[in-house]
């Protein structure tokens, strides 16, 4: 670099000391004050000691000397006094010059600056965190109105399950539940033998069995527009001709009793084909909801106590229908005439055998 | 006269300097002030055997690594690792500055703290990773220089292992 004149050294000299606050000190090979001078009152370090160590009297320079990397610049360092100073430090054979010139506007202008844009990017932050937190709130919301809407469906289905869906549909809205039919076919079967096996085969092998009667009763309902009412033990009722009334009631219970008979003989127990009981008797009933927490729909009347004793009579294997069954029947089903038998609490009883 | 220079490292606002206010002289402002270029304080911890006077260089926090000025830390012979525990970016910040002066003036004692421990329902570091440190055979502190927790400890610790 081209030397300046002297003029113009004379006035960067003037300009640096007073606008900056020139003030130096001069450290030896021991590390001690060796000389010092310049502004050092603007600085608040007048009562620095000549001869004595420099790091012992102004902390700054603890653990900085011998620096092997000089020069030295440490920018705006914040002095006891509050004053700011950029450090120079540079190296005179074997000693050091500490140059302080003041910062303290530049530092303030800075901080001012940087205190916004820090502030700035704090409050984005923030923002994004809570924005995040918004979100994953949403989503929890979201999910358990999911949950719920789920719960209510699976409950709504339950209920359908266990009630006749327009039956169901009358309780929702609160209606009292107490139907007379004139014409419906009642069924009841139960498995052949099943307290005795269940002995044998034990508790996991029983449920099985049984869970396998109930899913075939349930499913071959649904085919032939049947109702399966309950279980009771072994014994599964069901009925044709409710909640809607329909004229092939009697045909439906029959072709669902056949298709329930085949559906056992395909299923094993305790060694043997499962083979059932079936019997049927057709005429008026009363249906009805009872119960108010745990609801049960059953049927009432001198047809379902007849029904039953009907499948009580029946041999294994054996469909067993009233004769009103069979005279709704008609012609397409090619029964077996069973003649008149006696039955408990209902004296003779004709009824015949569905073929095989 | 034992004196020990220790350097303040961290993210900026996560508490540098509220947490040598707090140790020097046991206040805390809720007001942001962002340090520019750094201010030294010193204060002495006693030991039965032995006083420490630590000289605390509150460096400038950053938000980017690169601006920071290791030069800075010549002489140091201690570190305050500082990270905002509601923040979890400022602990890559504070192990990233902690590189850099390891690379420059060689591995020193630190002890690494976790600050605005008071910050319950904001807190954002998992137990498990402050315990995973804590397996590095680190000195870690969870920290509030809103209430003093800790702080004393985390200092009183550092000067332990500078003083040996």
């Amino acid at each position: 670099m081209a030397r300046l004149p002297k003029e113009v050294r004379s006035w960067i000299y003037d300009f640096f000391s007073k606008e900056r606050s020139a003030a130096y000190l001069k450290i030896d090979a021991r590390q001690c004050i060796e000389a010092k001078g310049g502004n050092l009152g603007y600085y608040g370090l007048l009562s620095l000691r000549t001869g004595e160590p420099v790091a012992d009297q102004l902390e700054i320079m603890e653990g900085l000397l011998p620096c092997p990397e000089l020069p030295f610049h440490l920018p705006m360092m914040e002095l006891p006094g509050g004053r700011v100073a950029d450090l120079h430090f540079f190296d005179d054979s074997g000693s050091v010059w500490l140059l302080f010139l003041d910062a303290t506007p530049e530092r303030d202008h800075q901080q001012r600056l940087q205190q916004k844009a820090y502030e700035m990017t704090l409050l984005q932050e923030r923002e994004r965190e809570l924005n995040a937190k918004l979100q994953s709130t949403n989503e929890a919301l979201r999910e358990s109105q999911e949950g719920l809407s789920r719960e209510y469906r699976r409950a709504e289905s339950l209920l359908l399950n266990i009630l006749p869906a327009s039956i169901a549909e009358r309780l929702k809205a609160d209606e009292q539940i107490a139907d007379n039919h004139a014409e419906v076919s009642v069924l009841f079967a139960d498995i052949v033998g099943f307290t005795e096996r269940a002995r044998s085969v034990g508790a996991a092998t029983t449920i099985a069995i049984l869970n396998y009667f109930f899913r075939a009763a349930d499913l071959l309902s649904e085919q032939y527009g049947c109702e399966k009412i309950k279980t009771i033990g072994d014994c599964v009722m069901a009925v044709a001709g409710l909640p809607v009334a329909r004229s092939d009631h009697a045909q439906a219970i029959a072709n669902y009793a056949l298709e329930l008979r085949e559906a056992a003989r395909r299923e094993r127990f305790a060694g043997e084909a499962l083979r059932l009981r079936i019997g049927i008797h057709s005429g008026p009933i009363v249906a009805g909801v009872i119960g108010k927490r745990r609801f049960v729909y059953d049927l009432w009347g001198d047809t379902v106590n007849l029904a039953a004793r009907i499948q009580k009579a029946a041999e294994p294997d054996e469909i067993r229908i009233s004769d009103a069954t069979h005279q709704l029947l008609g012609p397409d089903f090619a029964c077996e005439p069973l003649g008149e038998t006696e039955l408990r609490g209902t004296g003779l009883v004709r009824m015949w055998r569905l073929p095989a | 006269m034992l004196q020990k220079k220790i350097c303040m490292l961290g993210g900026f606002a996560v508490g540098k300097t509220s947490l040598v206010r707090r140790f020097v002289q046991s206040i805390f402002s809720e007001n942001y002030l962002t340090t520019v270029g750094v201010k030294i304080d010193k204060k002495s911890v006693a030991f039965p055997d032995k006083t420490v006077d630590l000289i605390l260089w509150d460096l400038a926090g950053e938000d980017d690594i690169g601006s920071f000025r290791v030069s800075y830390v010549r002489g140091a012979t201690g570190l305050v690792l500082v990270v905002d525990g509601t923040r979890p970016a400022t602990l890559a910040v504070a192990l990233t500055l902690r590189e850099r002066v390891e690379a420059e003036f060689g591995a020193m004692p630190f002890v690494l703290l976790f600050n605005k421990s008071d910050l319950t329902d904001r807190w954002a570091i998992p137990d498990g990773e402050i315990d995973e440190l804590k397996q590095r055979g680190w000195q870690i502190y969870l920290t509030s220089a809103l209430s003093g927790e800790h702080v004393d400890d985390a200092f009183r610790q550092l000067a332990s292992m500078v003083a040996k």
